[in-house]
């Protein structure tokens, strides 16, 4: 490696790991929060809402699961205007990456109220609770616990996924990477280095995963 | 204090419960007891609607309801009948991620309102009722079995049912742990509780009873006081249950 090579990874670390912490990461911070909570929403609604939401939630999440999130993201941004809907790239990312998070969010939180034994509703019940303070004080906390491994997984994956913002124009940690190989032609040095700091992120994150699930796995083991 | 009359309940094709009758007085305690696939847990799980009876009528303290077909009991008048009735399960159906106390106080705070002080305080003398004082703050994979089901006791009592309803209290207790879970259902039996127990256990139906009722394909086939029921069965099914599990 040549001495002008490590002066630009050198130069370029810095930079690039500010635009991950100044961009990246708050644009999945946002996404994820909103994600969230569409997607407990979305999984209420599958599950006890009126027939017709049911079905509308139904459609919301076939339409973000069957297509891919880049697309969804060039119809946000590039497609909506057409139709008099223009958005900043900031916004049209955090509401593609929040339908995304909703849609698989909601199929994890349902599954996670799914599993919750019937007995714990019954005895909820059978206490005079209505279903809607089962669900809030019985079930929904117990389904949490439930849905720490794979929303985890999801959180990491958004952080990775931010990088496809970069093709709307937002510069996030990727979009900066490219615009350093556009002055200095280094794309290996440069993706790589990117790359590098996408797995510390991550490594981060699944540690953070990791002692959630063992704090809060204290007490529900049964 | 409670009055069943003509109750009726199928899954199905599957008829459960073939018309019903049955009436305890406040302060007696009845025993339900009979073959598995009897109709005797459907009956329980009826007299607080966890089952929802197709027809008959059922009266429980101050609620008294009539069940049809086809048509739907308003939200309240089953919370109501709810209110009324406290339940322990056969499988405890402990809150898991709730300690010993705050399984205790939860309903007591959200269905109840009370402050939440005075459900702790309630709560204590609860656990403290139940021999386990000292367990407040366990969650319930810390404790045994027979505690748990104890807790379970003390979570229905906190809501200061006029019926205690009891499904198979100690089936799924290792036999060691039976006897404290008994002690607790005496004990109230004692204090002059109403109480609706199912159980597969004759000595203790026989010890706590005042009637008792045996039941088969969903009818009431022997009824009566625990001494005439146990020694001198009139119908011949009884007779063959008894013999059964004298065997």
């Amino acid at each position: 490696m040549s001495e002008r090579q490590i002066q630009i990874i050198t130069d370029s670390f810095w930079p690039l790991l500010k635009a991950g912490v100044i961009y990246t990461i708050p644009l999945s911070l946002v996404s994820f929060a909103l994600g969230i909570a569409l997607a407990v929403v979305t999984a209420m609604v599958r599950l006890y809402a009126w027939e017709p939401l049911k079905w509308i939630a139904g459609f919301y999440v076939w339409i973000i699961r069957g297509t891919p999130l880049l697309v969804q993201l060039f119809i946000i941004f590039y497609g909506l205007p057409s139709v008099g809907l223009t958005i900043d790239p900031f916004p049209a990312a955090v509401i593609g990456f929040t339908l995304s998070v909703g849609a698989y969010g909601s199929e994890i939180v349902r599954a996670a109220v799914i599993s919750i034994p019937r007995g714990q509703w019954e005895a909820a019940y059978s206490l005079g609770m209505t279903h809607i303070q089962a669900l809030r004080r019985i079930v929904l906390p117990q389904a949490a616990r439930v849905t720490i491994p794979p929303l985890g997984n999801t959180f990491i994956s958004l952080v990775k996924d931010t990088s496809l913002a970069a093709a709307i124009t937002y510069v996030e940690m990727f979009r900066q990477a490219q615009q350093i190989v556009a002055r200095t032609y280094e794309p290996l040095l440069l993706y790589g280095e990117a790359a590098l700091i996408y797995l510390m992120f991550s490594t981060i994150l699944s540690a953070l995963q990791n002692t959630t699930e063992n704090r809060l796995g204290r007490s529900s083991i049964s | 204090m409670i009055r069943v009359q003509g109750l009726h309940k199928s899954y199905g094709m599957q008829q459960v419960l073939k018309g019903v009758d049955l009436t305890l007085q406040k302060g007696k305690v009845l025993v339900i007891i009979g073959p598995s696939g009897s109709g005797k847990t459907t009956l329980l799980r009826c007299l607080n609607l966890l089952e929802m009876p197709d027809k008959g009528s059922l009266q429980l303290g101050s609620v008294s309801l009539i069940f049809q077909e086809g048509s739907k009991l308003p939200t309240k008048e089953v919370l109501n009948l709810r209110k009324q009735t406290g339940m322990v399960f056969q499988s405890f159906n402990l809150f898991p991620h709730l300690t010993a106390l705050r399984n205790i106080t939860e309903a007591q705070i959200t269905v109840q309102r009370r402050r939440r002080n005075d459900a702790e305080q309630r709560a204590r003398q609860l656990l403290e009722n139940v021999g386990l004082a000292d367990k407040a703050d366990f969650y319930p994979s810390n404790l045994s079995g027979g505690q748990q089901q104890r807790v379970a006791i003390a979570r229905a009592m906190a809501m200061e049912p006029e019926v205690m309803l009891f499904d198979e209290p100690t089936s799924a207790l290792d036999p060691e742990l039976v006897g404290e879970v008994l002690k607790v259902i005496k004990q109230l039996a004692a204090e002059g509780m109403t109480m609706v127990i199912v159980t597969h256990l004759m000595r203790f139906a026989a010890e706590v009873a005042d009637h008792v009722i045996l039941m088969d394909e969903g009818l009431i086939v022997e009824e009566g006081p625990p001494h005439d029921v146990f020694h001198n069965p009139k119908s011949s099914r009884a007779q063959q249950f008894l013999n059964m599990l004298a065997e």
